[in-house]
């Protein structure tokens, strides 16, 4: 007996739905319950972001990159100061390297816990996304002693940063730590090496190597794929050379190579490598050092241009700025990693049914202030 | 047949060790572990906690407030606000009138006719804290809560509400302040 066609179905998926991770369409086309084709509907959270900048001050825009990744805005505020300091060949004190590492990778460990227990959500596990929640509001309120915002911290600076450590931070972020890594184990029993999770995550929604590097997926998206690639390993920026981790890849130990069980294993393990880097940065910080002491009086990019990328928790983000030689940026683009995760939805999940879509969109953990801006 | 079995078993030992998981947590749960009771009890804020020297810096991200004695009019603020919440209009005093000193002993050349913060704008990156010569612009709380006590939610019925003015002098009372020769005056500070 042949395969019966039937008609194709138009459902939308959204742009109100708990699973698509913000305001999101996802206008899938079925067969019956195969999906055979997606297309995204993106650009209900723009916000303006790039051209906002045209009217800002170099300094200004910083707050504005909080907003873009929301849950990752240190990540974000490092890529935009670390490409301006490039551009205006500013020299940042020691200190003031170690603290922004320190930052961004608690915001990595921070953003991942969302990526993850979001994740158990997504495909019907509650209890995890309780406890991730749970650390990640610690690392929030690590946040909130040194900058006194939570979500959005307006904390590097070009040339420095907002507020030096408070008294007290080292021992609070150890604390944090000592406490993290065996929480760590249980989320992974919990999860990750649940046999129902397994039966949900495994082989599905296979990403090949070669797929995804055509697509420009980056991050822990290429990583679950095989592919060694990580900015601060691959092209060091800020102090990465220094520290000593691993880039954790996906080897398809539950099915295949880059199927969301890799990507979701790949997340997991760079939160141990992130508390790895941490632990190294807190050992060498130096005791010494103003955090204000680079800031240049007054930001002004001599005419030119840079592209800068860095690592954040989703991958590649990219700075590319434009300047003219007066005090705005001529003009400011975004590359956004969760952007071309997003593309590549459609390549990845056809052929799989609907619950598949609601699982494999939420492996590819996507962040819609990022991908609208 | 073998597939099968392992099947069963895997699903049954790791769905066990993840309820094991749960009563541990359930069994160690303590009162007012996680859950805090809200409009009853507030999260404490981090320096009460922590205790570190706050001298040098204000952490807190509340709503803003504006010593308006001490505002000499100079406009770092209203620059640096990237979503301009903040407007101030000056007139500039003759000569002969004395506006009087800040706090910091710097002279008033200007008078703040209007300075209005439009706090449902803002967006609490503190960029208007840092460049103010004068000190009179902070979050409030924190090392500033001794001027000022930090406010926890300042929610308003009415969306106007949410500008505060610092100043609003009307066009009687800025002639009146500039008047020459005028008596020393010291600007009230009108707050709602």
């Amino acid at each position: 007996m042949g395969i019966v066609h039937g008609e194709e179905m138009v459902l939308n998926i959204g742009p109100q739905h708990p699973s698509t991770h913000g305001v999101l369409r996802l206008h899938v086309q079925t067969d019956g319950e195969v999906v055979s084709h997606i297309e995204p509907v993106i650009g209900y959270l723009h916000r303006c972001f790039e051209k906002h900048c045209e009217h800002l001050t170099y300094e200004q825009v910083i707050p504005y990159t909080d907003r873009c990744d929301y849950i990752a805005s240190m990540n974000n505020n490092f890529g935009y100061v670390v490409a301006m300091e490039e551009f205006l060949g500013i020299q940042v004190p020691e200190r003031v390297e170690y603290i922004r590492v320190i930052m961004a990778e608690l915001n990595r460990i921070a953003s991942h816990l969302i990526a993850l227990g979001t994740y158990g959500l997504d495909v019907g596990a509650f209890t995890p996304f309780l406890y991730m929640f749970r650390d990640r509001e610690r690392i929030l309120d690590l946040f909130e002693l040194t900058c006194g915002a939570r979500l959005l911290y307006n904390y590097m600076w070009v040339g420095g940063l907002s507020h030096d450590l408070p008294v007290g931070f080292v021992d609070a972020c150890y604390r944090f730590l000592d406490d993290f890594e065996p929480n760590l184990k249980e989320y992974h029993d919990l999860l990750m090496y649940n046999k129902i999770f397994i039966e949900r995550t495994a082989d599905v929604g296979v990403l090949p190597a070669e797929v995804a590097i055509q697509y420009g997926v980056t991050g822990p998206n290429l990583r679950g794929s095989g592919v060694q690639w990580d900015l601060r390993k691959n092209e060091p920026y800020s102090i990465y050379d220094r520290f000593d981790f691993d880039i954790p890849v996906g080897t398809g130990q539950m099915g295949s190579v880059g199927d969301c069980w890799d990507r979701y294993w790949v997340r997991a393990q760079e939160m141990a490598e992130s508390v790895k880097i941490i632990r190294q940065a807190l050992q060498d910080l130096p005791a010494e050092g103003n955090v204000h002491e680079a800031l240049p009086r007054k930001v002004r990019a001599p005419k030119g241009s840079i592209y800068k990328r860095t690592e954040s928790p989703r991958g590649d983000l990219g700075y590319y700025i434009i300047s003219d030689g007066k005090g705005t940026p001529f003009r400011v683009k975004m590359r956004s990693p969760a952007f071309t995760a997003l593309s590549v939805l459609s390549e990845i999940a056809s052929g799989w049914m609907i619950s598949d879509v609601i699982a494999i969109l939420g492996s590819l953990d996507i962040v819609l202030g990022e991908i609208d801006r | 047949m073998k597939r099968w079995l392992v099947n069963i078993w895997e699903s049954v030992s790791t769905l066990l060790i993840g309820m094991g998981i749960t009563w541990r947590h359930l069994r160690r749960i303590r009162k007012g572990n996680v859950t805090l009771q809200y409009p009853e009890e507030t999260w404490p804020r981090p320096e009460r906690l922590i205790g570190f020297d706050h001298q040098h810096y204000n952490v807190i991200r509340s709503r803003l407030h504006v010593d308006i004695d001490d505002c000499i009019g100079c406009l770092k603020c209203e620059r640096a606000c990237p979503v301009s919440c903040i407007k101030i209009e000056t007139v500039k005093a003759p000569k002969e009138v004395d506006l009087g000193l800040t706090s910091h002993d710097t002279k008033k050349r200007l008078l703040v006719k209007r300075f209005d913060i439009d706090m449902s704008e803002c967006m609490y990156c503190n960029l208007c804290t840092y460049p103010c010569p004068e000190e009179c612009i902070y979050m409030t709380g924190g090392p500033n809560s001794h001027k000022h006590p930090i406010d926890y939610e300042f929610s308003e019925y009415d969306r106007n509400n949410l500008i505060y003015r610092f100043a609003a002098l009307s066009d009687e009372e800025v002639e009146q302040r500039l008047r020459v020769p005028a008596p020393p005056v010291t600007n009230e500070a009108s707050h709602d």
